[in-house]
């Protein structure tokens, strides 16, 4: 697998990137540079990564997508990490796990309201 | 490459983390382990055949069920003769890695399965094996 098969869709201005389900480590690494290259042409204001279909969330892919989040971040850019699975979720939080302050929705739906929300707030200030 | 029960599975490239995981996945299925206890194993089991590739370079994983009466048990061994682990104990600490990682592979995979067994020589290489009950 390589970089060319991460899925990127812009919509109303928020980025959504498809997780790869069983990335092996280079495209663990292709992925997060794909996303630092397609938010520094887009310049969204906001980007979405979607992990449905992530079946296997180990320590060094979290590390990854915490760090795919904190790059986004001194971006300017607000992430939310969305729809992940229930027995990932039991997983990651017995492996010991962290995500912070990350924000987190259960569908795009609302990680898509997160997002406005979000950038609704930094308008406001 | 196919993966046999009792048979060692080489880890010798990094490509064969995501293979060596999925014939876990497989073989948990196989056997009737729920999604829960799938996704725990195939965690458990990533975490320490990254340890063999990051610490030892290369070494086998191994695949075996035992029948204890009522019970299923999937266990997982995974043998490396890299530098060892010189102190178990601190091995086993949360947040504790000589490398690069978050150090959870240890202590993450203990809490991930039923059984977490350690046995590490310095200079000689380390073994450890997971073991996951399954009620029939």
């Amino acid at each position: 697998m390589t970089r060319d098969n991460i899925s990127v869709i812009r919509l109303r201005g928020i980025l959504l990137v498809t997780v790869p389900p069983e990335p092996d480590d280079e495209t663990v690494s292709s992925f997060q540079e794909k996303v630092l290259d397609v938010m520094a042409s887009n310049e969204p204001r906001g980007l979405v990564l979607d992990i449905s279909t992530v079946q296997t969330l180990d320590s060094f892919f979290a590390r990854t997508l915490m760090e795919t989040v904190q790059m986004a971040a001194l971006m300017g850019t607000p992430t939310v990490i969305a729809g992940m699975r229930p027995d990932v979720a039991i997983t990651a939080t017995l492996l010991g796990l962290s995500f912070g302050k990350t924000l987190t929705a259960r569908d795009m739906d609302s990680a898509f309201d997160l997002i406005v929300e979000k950038t609704a707030e930094d308008l406001s200030r | 490459m196919t993966l046999r029960l009792n048979e060692d599975f080489p880890i010798n490239e990094e490509g064969d983390i995501v293979l060596a995981r999925r014939l876990v996945r497989e073989f948990a299925l196989q056997r009737g382990f729920g999604t829960m206890d799938v996704t725990r194993i195939v965690t458990a089991a990533s975490e320490l055949i990254r340890n063999i590739y990051v610490y030892a370079g290369t070494g086998v994983m191994r695949v075996a069920f035992n029948e204890d009466g009522a019970r299923t048990g999937m266990e997982l061994t995974f043998s490396d003769q890299g530098p060892g682990i010189p102190d178990i104990a601190k091995a086993m600490e949360p947040g504790y890695s000589t490398g690069k990682s978050m150090g959870m592979g240890l202590s993450g995979s203990k809490r991930l399965m039923d059984d977490l067994t350690i046995r590490s020589v310095v200079g000689k290489g380390t073994t450890v094996i997971i073991i996951k009950w399954r009620s029939k």
